[in-house]
């Protein structure tokens, strides 16, 4: 082998991609050729470096949540299945007129995505309505799930985290009872370790509910919280989905959802701390 | 018996159409039940599959996203056009996902990505897509800088980034497909589409590029 030859061949010698038999070549070369010796060790130590210091650019995290907000969203954009013509609502209306009319819908996402969410809701509907019962919960609750995660990752997504941005209990409380055919109770855990940091009006199912959206460290906790129906369970659940965690509980009057990529420690934490703060029924 | 007779054909009439049509409804509702738990067992198993096939589609792409990040970024240049590709070709990659059923998730997805890249960069009529052939291979040291001072400034995270952003698109990639993924030949050639045999030829092309960029950069320090 010549100085050309191994000189040609030397990048696929560093990388260790040549044949052993050419490899055996070369290494001989170099072990009697001063020059090309010095610079293969030249041209390693460069290559090596390249590696080490070339900057690696790793994704931030908001590029996770849209990437898998929008796989959610291709997935209810897909052709819809036929639904039967008598589906129920999935959560039992106290008035029969949604109320959200009468102050439109404030995102733009709700105007591309509210064609398939309620076809998804509908469909859930029917599950609940039809199925035997001990089939009915799991199946409407993986489904919730997916949309209260959506509603949690848009409201971080859209930069649209609050409508009502005040840790003041006595500012969000009012603003929500006036959008409202519910009067959700509301309370600043600042001093238990979950500050409040606003509330929103958020849609499932079509029909207004509250969020409320809360801090802990540098994470946010979306608290839904709607009229209960006579056949919700009062057991506290936890839910594990997509990086998030899910705890649902209920009382008398009212279903909670807390929604946030806090440990589950911290949402049981939460939950505890709303209830002793906020008035049992 | 007038009235006895008319009584009974009433009685008649209405006996059997009661029956009739009690009969009737209940067997509309029961087909109906069942057609309508037919349609929900499809639209559930349906449901399920598309609940299953995200997850699966997110356990094997979601850990590639750095990687994914990285490529963009170092084709465009630019982290909104890097971020806008990624989440781009996601969704490329969820769409074709049921023909995907190799077990190399990292280059499948690499290649949606430089092909997503090279398709931005093309649209902003960007002017270093490929590179010229008649480049001289500069192995030997001959550089105005020697190459002791080149390999001191080497390991300076800045030079290097900024003379590899000097390279052509072609020369970042392969840079970043080897050193920063570790990607043997064969799945840089899959990736890239070049023939494995051209590999080798244009990584020691792109590093000698970049070793006389990094030369032309220290001597002007
Ligand atoms: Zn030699």
């Amino acid at each position: 082998m010549n100085c050309d030859e191994a000189t040609n061949l030397m990048d696929g010698y560093l990388d260790g991609e040549l044949d052993p038999v050419t490899s055996q070549t070369i290494e001989q070369h170099l072990r009697s050729c001063r020059n090309c010796e010095q610079a293969y060790e030249t041209h390693r130590v460069l290559v090596r470096s390249i590696g080490i210091a070339a900057p690696y650019y790793k994704a931030p995290a908001e590029l996770r949540q849209r990437i898998q907000s929008s796989l959610r969203e291709e997935i209810a954009e897909r052709p819809m299945r036929n639904v039967a013509p008598d589906a129920q609502p999935l959560f039992p209306r106290q008035q029969p007129k949604p109320r959200a009319v009468l102050f439109g819908t404030p995102w733009n996402w709700l105007s591309l995505s509210g064609l398939s969410l309620a076809a998804a809701i509908i469909f859930a509907a029917i599950i609940f309505s039809n199925l035997a019962p001990q089939l009915r919960r799991p199946g409407a609750d993986q489904l919730l799930a997916t949309q209260l995660i959506a509603s949690h990752v848009r409201s971080l997504m859209a930069n649209h985290l609050t409508d009502v941005a005040s840790s003041d209990q006595h500012t969000v409380k009012p603003w929500l009872d006036a959008k409202l055919d519910f009067a959700p109770a509301v309370a600043d855990l600042a001093s238990e370790g979950f500050p409040l940091i606003g509330g929103r009006l958020d849609y499932l199912d079509n029909r207004p509910v509250a969020a409320l959206v809360y801090q802990r460290r540098k994470h946010f906790i979306n608290l839904f919280v709607w009229p209960a129906g006579s056949d919700v369970a009062k057991a506290a659940k936890t839910i594990t989905r997509q990086g998030y965690q899910l705890l649902h509980w209920a009382d008398s009057d009212f279903n909670y959802w807390a929604v946030s990529d806090v440990n589950v420690n911290d949402l049981q934490l939460f939950k505890q701390q709303f209830e002793t703060r906020t008035p049992r029924h | 018996m007038h009235f006895l007779a008319e009584r009974t054909d009433q009685e008649n009439m209405a006996g059997p159409l009661k029956v009739d049509y009690a009969f009737d409804t209940e067997d509309l509702e029961s087909s109906a039940k069942i057609v309508k738990f037919a349609i929900l067992k499809k639209h559930q198993e349906q449901d399920a599959a598309q609940e299953h096939e995200l997850a699966s589609f997110e356990e094997t792409m979601l850990p590639h996203m750095d990687a994914a990040h990285n490529l963009a970024k170092w084709l465009l240049r630019n982290e909104e056009d890097a971020q806008d590709v990624v989440q781009e070709a996601y969704l490329r990659a969820f769409k074709s996902f049921g023909g995907f059923h190799g077990s190399n998730g990292r280059a499948w997805l690499l290649t949606i990505v430089r092909n997503t890249s090279y398709t931005l960069l093309k649209k902003n009529k960007a002017v270093d897509l490929t590179t010229t052939f008649d480049e001289e291979i500069h192995v030997s040291g001959h550089d105005s800088v020697s190459p002791a001072t080149t390999l001191e400034h080497s390991e300076n995270a800045e030079l290097i980034r900024e003379a590899m952003d000097e390279l052509p698109a072609d020369f970042r990639e392969i840079l970043a497909l080897r050193h920063q993924e570790g990607l043997s030949y064969k799945e840089i050639a899959d990736i890239t589409q070049i023939p494995p045999g051209t590999v080798m030829s244009r990584l020691a092309r792109a590093r000698a590029k970049l070793r006389e960029y990094l030369a032309a950069r220290i001597g002007k320090e």
